[in-house]
């Protein structure tokens, strides 16, 4: 049974692919390492700011988040840098304590998507037959819906709350990781080193962890590396529509949201917002340098 | 980690983010393109007689048939369509003033009331306003069995001659005439409303067909009639030009639905002549430019404490309900609220007959919320707070309020942990009394402090908060002696003493009224605020 599936794997990944050199080799233009272009590096400065404003925000912002004290709707002066909100709470406090909520758990969440993501995808892409059958049609029945509506039917389900936002943002992004690897995993397993590896007796498992994972690593680090401004987005985004943070926490996109009941109080919305949009960028700048880094094909494809 | 790897297939994902932007667009274009043909509208001035007045509210409506609505937008849009019997004059609702009846005259037992009619009143087609059209509308109302209904509980309507109504009522029913004038009870053109499906007999709720009928096209004896009703984007009042009384300045006055933010925009630019829904926040822009009514509404704003050991032994104390009652700082809620709230000093609003003073409202008091505390024996006390989430009255988000609540409390030693939840989620644990504190509103139903007897033991709103039947003796005596009253002095003392009763030991703390916003262009005159059905556009000039 085992030689008939490595047969037709075989025989498929032929006809797909139409090579079976799984190693094309890096190669690198000397001296110019993609970390050092200028989008890589305002990507690292930012989300190095923003980390160490989340390990320091008690230290470094100026005001308690919480604390009620100032009249509501001071535009932004000395005193308040960035204003203070509906209820008199100090804006520029509130951001910087956002960056406590946002940053760690967009990591938590595509980490967990990530994970789930590539053992379904590989398992599914590995053994195939209903394996595959079943988990890549959960991952259309996913892909089918658009991400943020997806996520609030499953917020609006389970109560809003932070937790469950997470929850659902991660239903709604494993499917990305299970296609990609699922896709890499077809045209590997046909390669003379999993074969090689297949004939001294290696089962499936063992081939799945120690043949392929080196080779998916890569990748889904990329994808990974993309998908976290997504995951920021998408975070802050139920937050806005109140299904993420709930009151008084300080979450960037329940701050646009307070400052969208009053526009003529535009730094109520416009400092988190702006938070958001960096945050987000810097992740994408880093998504792409990583892409340039592991993948120098379609690096090379795109600077041509 | 090394690479061996075709990542042809991770543009994948990116083929199905790209392909969200095109629909991103498409909705963004259509929007726009439903933006401006609601620009288009019709500007309102001299067009015409009298010209057009354009009113921007975002819509609580479901149907324009008088015996069935009960909505915000619904009461505004019937009221100078079908006249009641009574009414309030201007802004005052401490005292009905006749309408459709000549005059009326409570016998001293309260039980019968008499309403002569004016003989000159006419309906829009011109048939003669009778007691058999008061009569036949009111049983309509009844058995209709909507949200109206309970106005008339126990009420008996009958027609003594061709112009007198008479109504009984089982008990002693003092607050009888307040209710009267709310505009449900419109009277309707008995003769034509019959002649297309609507009936007054008992079951009428299945039976009568009358409402699409009464949708398209209004058949009262008010000064307009409604020529356009489109639920949910405008409704359109004409001049009834058979009109019995003084006829009002605008030949058309067209209501919209529009969103607060855009109506601020729409009354600058004269798009449209007044706004209803600003939020106090949204007002501070406009003045100067446009005239502001900023007043209280008739809806109050409570917090409580439930008072049943079974659902929280902490908040049923009654030393913790006296810490949270002097421990919130009312001054810092109604900074929240905006400019034109008013502290609630009972749970009765202030301008209603039978409110209570507001020199007797409960004033923060900081020592007195700790010594309270410390009797109550309580260490560090942590009690779930719950609340709609997705609610604004007046502007006031009650997450914001609730915030503001937790920061008052937490100066006092009581941590409050926010539980917001959808309204629909949260109005079912408010019901069913599982709630430990809630933060909730009451709305007026008619303008009688009758309507706050819910709140005494036993009754609808003290059961949510656990207060049960037996509870206090000295509110439950009072609340029974104020239902009864017939004298108007009499009334009003056993309601200000009720209230002050419920002050001291109830689990209720009344909060605050909202502020309600209208602002108009500064070619709108007599301007005045309501707090029933907000404006009298019949009588702006």
């Amino acid at each position: 049974m085992n030689a008939t599936r490595l047969f037709l794997g075989d025989r498929l990944g032929a006809d797909r692919t139409g090579t079976d050199d799984p190693a094309p080799r890096r190669k690198r233009r000397p001296g110019k390492s993609p970390w050092r272009s200028p989008l890589a590096i305002t990507g690292i400065v930012i989300i190095g700011v923003f980390l160490i404003a989340a390990v320091f925000a008690s230290v470094i912002s100026p005001e308690d988040p919480l604390a009620q004290k100032w009249p509501k709707y001071q535009s932004p002066s000395g005193e308040h840098w960035f204003g203070t909100d509906q209820l008199g709470r100090d804006i520029l406090s509130r951001v910087i304590h956002g960056t406590r909520i946002s940053l760690p758990l967009a990591l938590l969440l595509v980490v967990l998507a990530m994970v789930i993501g590539t053992v379904l995808g590989a398992v599914a892409g590995y053994f195939g037959g209903w394996i595959d059958m079943v988990v890549m049609r959960c991952a259309d029945l996913v892909l089918a819906f658009p991400a943020i509506i997806l996520a609030m039917a499953v917020v609006a389900a389970l109560g809003p709350n932070l937790t469950n936002a997470v929850l659902a943002v991660v239903i709604v992004s494993w499917p990305t990781y299970a296609r990609v690897v699922r896709g890499l995993v077809l045209t590997l397993r046909q390669s003379d080193f999993v074969q090689a590896d297949r004939l001294l007796g290696a089962s499936g498992w063992r081939v799945l962890a120690v043949d392929l994972r080196p080779n998916l690593a890569g990748p889904v680090a990329v994808l990974a590396a993309l998908d976290l401004g997504n995951a920021v987005l998408l975070l802050s985004g139920l937050s806005f529509l109140g299904l993420g943070a709930q009151p008084p926490a300080a979450e960037w996109g329940a701050m646009v949201n307070a400052g969208s009941a009053n526009f003529d109080a535009w730094w109520v919305a416009v400092f988190p917002g702006a938070a958001i949009l960096l945050s987000v960028l810097a992740f994408n700048f880093l998504g792409d340098t990583l892409r340039d880094a592991l993948d120098p094909r379609t690096a090379r494809a795109i600077r041509k | 980690m090394q690479g061996n790897h075709p990542i042809g297939d991770s543009r994948r994902a990116k083929a199905v983010r790209r392909a969200a932007a095109p629909l991103a667009v498409t909705v963004a274009a259509a929007l726009m393109l439903a933006a401006c043909g609601g620009a288009k509208k019709q500007s309102g001035d001299a067009q015409g007689d009298g010209g057009t007045l354009v009113v921007d509210t975002s819509f609580s409506l479901k149907t324009a048939d008088p015996g069935r609505t009960f909505e915000p937008t619904g009461i505004l849009v019937t009221r100078p369509v079908y006249d009641t019997l009574l009414t309030f004059a201007g802004g005052d609702v401490t005292k009905p003033v006749p309408l459709l009846a000549a005059s009326y005259e409570a016998a001293p037992d309260a039980k019968t009331f008499t309403f002569p009619l004016r003989p000159e009143a006419k309906f829009s087609d011109g048939t003669p306003v009778t007691a058999k059209d008061v009569v036949f509308s009111f049983n309509r109302v009844k058995n209709l069995k909507g949200n109206p209904a309970f106005l008339l509980d126990g009420v008996t309507a009958s027609a003594k001659d061709e112009h007198t109504v008479v109504l009984t009522t089982e008990a002693a029913d003092p607050a009888l005439p307040f209710r009267i004038a709310t505009p449900a009870l419109g009277v309707v053109n008995s003769k034509t409303v019959a002649a297309h499906g609507g009936t007054d007999a008992p079951g009428a709720d299945q039976g009568d067909k009358a409402e699409q009928f009464l949708n398209s096209d209004s058949q009262g004896s008010g000064p307009y009639r409604i020529t356009k009703y489109d639920v949910s984007s405008e409704v359109i009042l004409t001049r009834n030009d058979n009109y019995w009384g003084a006829k009002p300045k605008y030949a058309k006055v067209v209501v919209r639905n529009v969103p607060a933010n855009t109506q601020q925009l729409n009354v600058l630019s004269g798009e449209s002549q007044i706004s209803l829904d600003m939020s106090p926040d949204q007002a501070v822009k406009v003045k100067g430019q446009a005239q502001v009514l900023q007043q209280p509404t008739p809806t109050t704003a409570f917090l409580f404490s439930n008072d049943n050991p079974a659902t929280s032994p902490t908040t049923s104390n009654k030393d913790f309900q006296e810490a949270v009652r002097y421990g919130l700082d009312y001054k810092s809620l109604l900074d929240v609220a905006g400019a034109g709230s008013a502290q609630a000093a009972g749970i009765v609003p202030s301008f209603f007959t039978g409110a209570l003073d507001p020199a007797k409202a409960v004033q923060r008091d900081v020592p007195r919320a700790k010594a309270a505390l410390a009797r109550a024996g309580l260490n560090n006390p942590s009690v779930d707070l719950y609340y709609a989430s997705d609610v604004t009255i007046n502007g006031i988000n009650f997450g914001d309020l609730g915030a503001r609540v937790q920061a008052n409390l937490k100066e006092v030693g009581i941590t409050i942990n926010l539980k917001p939840a959808p309204t629909q989620t949260a109005l079912d644990s408010y019901r069913n009394g599982s709630e430990a504190m809630g933060l909730w509103w009451w709305q007026a139903d008619y303008p009688d402090a009758s309507d706050y007897l819910a709140f005494t033991p036993g009754e609808l709103v003290a059961l949510r908060a656990g207060w049960k039947a037996d509870a206090n003796a000295e509110v439950s005596g009072l609340a029974q002696r104020a239902k009864v009253a017939t004298s108007d002095a009499e009334r009003v003392q056993l309601y200000k003493q009720l209230q002050e009763a419920m002050n001291k030991t109830g689990p209720f703390m009344p909060l605050l009224q909202p502020a309600q916003v209208i602002a108009a262009n500064n070619t709108v005159k007599n301007l005045h605020y309501n707090p029933i059905w907000y404006i009298d556009v019949d009588k702006l000039g």
